[in-house]
């Protein structure tokens, strides 16, 4: 067993050390492709966050003060319940205290100033409403307008349906360039870890046909050929990992300069997200490293 | 030890490379496969150690028909089968001893059975003191000889022999057929494709004539004729 793994272990450095330059080439273009993966799903993160308050249809929120009381709350339901025709009331959605922190903590992750004058003492609860589909929005504009106005407790009425739109367009673009851009460079990281493995192999074919011809099976002249792809990936994956690590940490401490009214403070990520990102950025590459290697690897073993 | 049953291999609908070939080699047996080149002799190697399919008929070594053999399985075959090669395919990277060792290495033998199998292997074939040379400081007998040992190091059931004299002098293929010889003593089936007359002539074993792919004699002590 050990002298099988030191054999293993041995002929994949050497290989590596042989094919320096294509090896470097296939590190370098996984390493591109998986920042900018990572990037991606970081961005987007970022969108999400900005839209979350807005999910699953909501395009109406009624800020109510933090002291209503329940009944004051109930007269709010009830109006909102009253117009069946345009409000969808079964998805009618009340956040109290700590479900409206929750959210805040998301939304202003990037202003910590804002974040901390929120408190449960002071934040405002919320219904959030989902219009019928077929509910105009001058209908939704009169009766948002008229909330405020004649309802116990309420703050403000908020209903930027345009400036969702927009948001979610925008999100939709940035994705569709940047998986785009992704897919293609994740694809010429696979051709040259591919590549390298093929003319890695085509430089022993001599040796792996002894191999053959004494009994080895197949797995053992795979093996070192997959471990040299998966290395390549991991050794990608980390470099771009890193990248994005500390292109979040920039970014999140650029953000956090920026005036509290900015409009940027959703689109930080925090908590594991990123972590949670870059664990994955090396498991799929390792996976692809060694995949792809070991299917380069078959085209030689046909002895 | 090895036995074909009307066996047919083609490479294409034009060329036929063995038609209908049926033999029985028993254990310890040292035969010489012997004709033209392009009659069929590498063919015939090649079927033995499961390199090849044949379209038609059975192939048995060891007792096992090998072209219903699953292909994880011809790996084992093949630990019991040596291959000894006209152009020695040694590794030029790798010394003597790395060569042979190489044999058992990537069959997964531990080092200290590498490291008692492979010196006693070198002796046998007479290159002892050549350990730490590589292929290129050696002459074109001693190559064979590395490669001749690489073959046998793992103590199989089979000898094959793809023209193992045919880059050497007469006297140094001489000495290679000696040790083939020995090899064979020591219950060694060996099955050899030569076109060497003089070596056939000489060792007064078993010969199989091919001519464009049928066995047209198969004599006990035969010649090259």
């Amino acid at each position: 067993m050990f002298s099988r793994l030191s054999y293993t272990f041995r002929e994949m450095w050497a290989s590596l050390r042989r094919n320096f330059t294509l090896t470097a080439a296939a590190i370098i273009t996984a390493a591109v492709s998986l920042f900018i993966l990572g990037l991606t799903l970081l961005v987007l993160r970022g969108f999400d966050n900005q839209l979350s308050q807005w999910s699953g249809g909501v395009e109406l929120i009624v800020y109510v003060e933090n002291d209503a009381t329940p009944e004051q709350l109930q007269v709010v339901r009830d109006a909102l319940e009253s117009n069946p025709a345009v409000i969808d009331v079964d998805r009618l959605e009340y956040l109290d205290v700590d479900a409206s922190l929750a959210e805040a903590r998301r939304l202003f992750a990037g202003d910590p100033e804002t974040l901390q004058l929120l408190t449960a003492e002071n934040i405002p609860t919320q219904f959030k409403v989902v219009p019928r589909p077929d509910a105009s929005a001058e209908l939704l504009t009169e009766i948002a307008s008229s909330y405020k106005e004649r309802l116990p407790k309420v703050i403000s009425v908020a209903f930027p349906s345009k400036q969702i739109d927009v948001l979610s367009t925008l999100r939709g673009v940035v994705q569709f360039v940047l998986y785009l851009i992704t897919l293609i460079l994740l694809f010429s990281a696979v051709l040259l870890i591919w590549n390298t493995i093929r003319t890695a192999m085509f430089a022993r074919r001599r040796e792996i046909e002894v191999m053959k011809l004494v009994g080895a099976t197949n797995w053992f002249i795979r093996v070192p050929f997959m471990l040299e792809g998966l290395i390549q990936g991991l050794v990608g994956a980390v470099f771009a990992s890193g990248g994005v690590l500390t292109a979040n940490w920039y970014w999140t401490s650029t953000v956090q300069s920026f005036p509290p009214d900015s409009g940027f403070g959703a689109f930080v990520v925090t908590g594991n997200y990123p972590q949670w990102v870059v664990f994955w950025l090396i498991v799929l590459v390792m996976l692809v490293g060694a995949i792809g290697s070991g299917t380069a690897a078959s085209k030689f073993l046909d002895v | 030890m090895i036995k074909l049953e009307n066996v047919t291999k083609s490479y294409s609908t034009e060329v036929t490379a063995l038609q209908d070939a049926s033999f029985d080699v028993a254990k310890a047996e040292f035969v010489f496969l012997v004709g033209p080149s392009g009659s069929g002799k590498s063919t015939l190697l090649r079927l033995m150690n499961r390199q090849e399919k044949p379209e038609k008929g059975e192939v048995w070594v060891a007792g096992r028909n090998i072209n219903d053999m699953p292909d994880a399985k011809v790996p084992h075959l093949r630990r019991n089968i040596g291959n000894i090669f006209q152009d020695y395919k040694l590794l030029a990277n790798k010394t003597v001893f790395e060569n042979v060792a190489f044999a058992l290495e990537v069959i997964g033998r531990p080092k200290h059975v590498i490291r008692q199998q492979v010196p006693a292997v070198l002796d046998l074939v007479g290159l002892s003191g050549k350990q730490e040379r590589f292929p290129h400081q050696l002459s074109g007998g001693e190559q064979q000889r590395v490669s001749i040992a690489r073959a046998f190091v793992n103590r199989p059931l089979i000898l094959l022999a793809d023209e193992p004299t045919g880059n050497l002098d007469p006297t140094t293929g001489e000495g290679i057929m000696r040790l083939l010889d020995r090899i064979n003593k020591t219950g060694t089936t060996v099955v050899m494709a030569t076109h060497d007359q003089r070596i056939v002539n000489m060792m007064r074993k078993r010969v199989i004539q091919l001519d464009r792919g049928i066995i047209v004699r198969d004599q006990a002590r035969g010649v090259y004729e």
